[in-house]
């Protein structure tokens, strides 16, 4: 890492505390406004974890706005609801519809799940299309030393291949999942820009194999499962195996995600000769991972017992109440809500944070000097302010 | 707090280029004040009027102020794009403490009529999924759909009651007393026969202490056995029966399912996935069915003050029943009425009494002997 030092390197001062804090003030403020506040506290969130982080001493800012992305939303939404409604007619008038029916034949059970398969299919495209909005939106938004990045309209492009190579990635059984990960990342990175300099994924997508291999260790104990399970003998040793197996391969997920973006990062480039470093390490990230979900299963496990001693309290109340809606339904029902927002909170600021933190931390350039010549770039008035995205929940905690 | 008055070190970004400028902060006090940056970079010295300044919310770094100044950009907000990055103490609290105006929300002209613009087209046009399409579609599918497929839909509509009400392996709450059963189908056929309705017609009892019954898809017709108690007369279940035939006969089950099947849908787009969200949309489900279903219900009401008319037995028994049922429970007027899904409980006394009132020699519907049978239906 000394190389970093030399040139810019990131670091993230973000706290657990304050995070927590906004999360709960924004989130209550979101209940209590029937979810309308929700594209602000989203907005605010990010202005505090962007603040936090910096690269060279200099922090990132988050220059979007609660109002766009609830003006965005208003669109997207009509738009959806339009477009899934008449998906649901056709699919309706051929006689498929997802209802919580039993299937009672086979007919039936195919039918249900073409029709319930026909709608994933119908929404995929608008979801990869709200992922690649909702990056291009956030990058639009975000700024350092002053200057903007930027991102390039290509969603449909973009939702189109990544349909593409997921397909492949699912009828290869996973095999070509780096052929997925690296092109989507180098469609993505070749149409990003900090100013007026332009990002390049360079590399190969055969080299993200070794990235693999703890998916296939893992891969292999199932397949071992499979074997001794059809051969004979324990039926245990195989469950055992098996077990064995998925834990591998999910570790083996968490490696593979962090070795690919340490491949792809080391690979990139701003401008003509601006590279990057890191040096995220999987066993760090899995700690965190583990100490955190501890530490907020502990939490869980005592506000539920708190709300299941008030609910055994007003119980008798409830059921004498004749089922109409009393104060002690509203009271727990709130208990409910402010743990929830407590757990999603803790999960932000203990897991999401943390990890999110070690990763800025061994991320940086090694040679800033061209810095210099990058200048401003056009502001992006970033349309739908991700608001498909939000309409259809893609995207993850921040 | 103490103006500053001599220069200050402070960091800045001119919003043109990626280079960190080292300048000097000085505020002057003729009028208008202002705050003057200096320094080498282009463009630099640079003058700030006070009343301009407007701070970065949200900041994770509570030791630096980072500030920005209002004009008419083409920023997302109106702001100029350079920063100015003051970690001074005094010179960030002074400034801190007197301006007002330091974070204040500025939004571009049109703002508000943009979001009035399309908040009221978001309205309408989810008026019109929610209110007009939804439940014609609804209607037309709830007559297209085969029938076995209805009745499976009613099936499962029971087996969520069941499960509800802790019955995991299904079948275990259903009261069955073939003895019983014989009069209940009696009873059920001729009040169909008498309300015109001669579509299938299954009736269960379940075992459970609510005071309620409900039609589900298919010609599926449930009582609680806590209803079966709550009768005095056995024209009161006959009057019950009636209204929950009038729901099959205008098939409501099946289009109530349909409908709120779609409506969910549009909600969760509309809620999205917010903490709390589940319960609000919830809430604003059974407010929109609550709408569509207090129609219904008051045209099953119809239907069965004439099937019972037809059979020469007396409406007002429904009329008897409900007001037992105010006493113990209250009424449903005003706001609560919104929430649930039946007409004001007082209207529909008044209605059963009116209609009774035209027979001049009602008969009871069966004999007192069958009325016990079927009071016993769960021993």
């Amino acid at each position: 890492m000394t190389d970093i030092s030399a040139g810019l390197k990131g670091s993230y001062s973000g706290n657990a505390n304050s995070l927590f804090k906004l999360y709960f003030k924004t989130s209550l403020l979101t209940v209590l406004t029937l979810g309308i506040y929700r594209f602000w506290a989203k907005t605010r969130i990010r202005k505090y974890i962007w603040s936090s982080a910096s690269a060279g001493g200099d922090t990132f800012e988050y220059t979007g706005t609660g109002l766009e992305k609830f003006l965005g939303f208003l669109v997207a939404v009509v738009i959806l609801g339009v477009y899934l409604g008449l998906v649901q007619m056709v699919l309706f008038y051929f006689g498929l519809n997802i209802f919580a029916v039993e299937p009672e034949s086979v007919e039936e059970a195919i039918a249900q799940m073409a029709a319930f398969y026909l709608t994933v299919l119908a929404i995929m495209p608008l979801w990869y299309f709200a992922r690649y909005r909702a990056r291009r939106y956030k990058l639009a938004r975000t700024r350092w030393r002053g200057i903007r990045f930027g991102a390039e309209p290509a969603a449909w492009g973009y939702a189109i291949r990544a349909l593409g190579f997921q397909l492949l990635t699912i009828v290869t059984l996973g095999l070509l999942l780096p052929l997925q990960t690296f092109k989507l990342e180098k469609f993505v990175t070749d149409r990003s820009w900090y100013g007026s300099a332009k990002f390049h994924q360079e590399g190969k997508w055969t080299e993200l194999y070794p990235a693999m291999k703890h998916l296939f260790v893992g891969a292999a104990f199932v397949v071992l499962a499979a074997v001794i399970a059809a051969t004979d003998s324990s039926i245990q040793f195989a469950l055992l195996t098996m077990a064995a197996g998925y834990v591998w391969a999910l570790v083996g997920f968490v490696y593979y995600r962090i070795k690919s973006f340490e491949y792809l990062t080391h690979n990139k480039t701003l401008g003509d000769q601006m590279r990057f470093r890191t040096a995220p390490r999987t066993g760090h990230v899995i700690k965190i991972a583990i100490f955190g979900g501890l530490a907020v299963g502990v939490v869980v496990a005592i506000l539920f017992g708190v709300i299941g001693a008030i609910l055994a309290a007003v119980a008798p109340g409830l059921i004498a109440g004749g089922g109409s809606i009393g104060p002690g339904i509203v009271i727990v029902a709130a208990l409910y809500i402010l743990a929830l927002i407590t757990i999603n909170g803790l999960t932000l600021s203990w897991i999401t944070q943390r990890i999110l933190g070690h990763v800025i931390r061994v991320t940086g350039s090694p040679e800033a000097s061209e810095l210099a010549q990058i200048e401003q770039r056009e502001a992006d008035r970033g349309a739908d302010a991700e608001g498909f995205a939000d309409a259809l929940d893609v995207g993850g905690a921040f | 707090m103490r103006r500053p008055d001599g220069p200050v070190a402070a960091v800045f970004f001119d919003g043109r280029t990626a280079n960190r400028h080292d300048v000097s902060v000085t505020i002057h006090w003729q009028s208008p004040p202002t705050l003057e940056i200096t320094g080498q970079a282009k463009g630099l010295p640079l003058r700030w009027p006070l009343g301009d300044l407007r701070g970065l919310s949200d900041q994770s770094d509570p030791d630096t102020l980072v500030v920005t100044r209002l004009a008419p950009t083409d920023d997302e907000a109106p702001r100029d794009p350079a920063r100015l990055i003051i970690s001074d103490p005094s010179l960030r609290d002074w400034i801190r403490h007197s301006r007002p105006n330091l974070h204040r929300k500025d939004v571009f002209k049109g703002t508000a009529l943009k979001v009035l613009g399309r908040g009221a087209a978001a309205l309408v046009a989810f008026g019109l999924i929610l209110f007009v399409i939804l439940p014609r579609l609804a209607d037309t599918l709830a007559v297209l759909i085969p029938p076995e497929r209805e009745a499976a839909l009613g099936a499962a509509t029971i087996r969520q009651f069941e499960l509800f009400f802790g019955d995991e392996d299904g079948g275990s709450l259903r009261c069955d007393n073939s003895k019983a059963q014989a009069v209940w189908d009696d009873m059920a056929t001729r009040m169909a026969a008498s309300g015109g309705y001669n579509g299938p017609l299954t009736l269960i009892v379940l075992d459970h202490p609510m005071v309620n019954a409900f039609a589900a898809p298919g010609g599926h017709v449930v009582f609680f056995q806590g209803m079966i108690d709550a009768a005095e007369t056995p024209d009161e279940l006959a009057a019950v029966l009636s209204h929950e035939i009038g729901h099959v006969a205008a098939r409501d089950p099946t289009r109530l399912a349909l409908r709120s099947a779609g409506t969910v849908g549009i909600l969760g787009l509309i809620f999205g996935d917010f903490t709390g969200g589940g319960a609000v949309l919830i809430l604003a489900e059974q407010l929109i069915n609550a709408s569509y279903s207090r129609e219904a219900e008051a045209a099953a009401d119809v239907h069965a003050f004439e099937a019972l008319t037809a059979a020469n037995i007396d409406a007002a028994a429904l009329a008897d029943l409900f007001q037992r049922l105010r006493k113990i429970y209250g009424d449903s007027d005003g706001l609560i009425a919104h929430f649930v899904s039946h007409p004001s409980l007082g209207d529909r006394i008044a209605n059963a009494r009116a209609v009774g009132d035209q027979l001049d020699d009602p008969r009871p519907v069966i004999s007192d002997a069958d009325f016990d049978i079927i009071k016993a239906t769960c021993d």
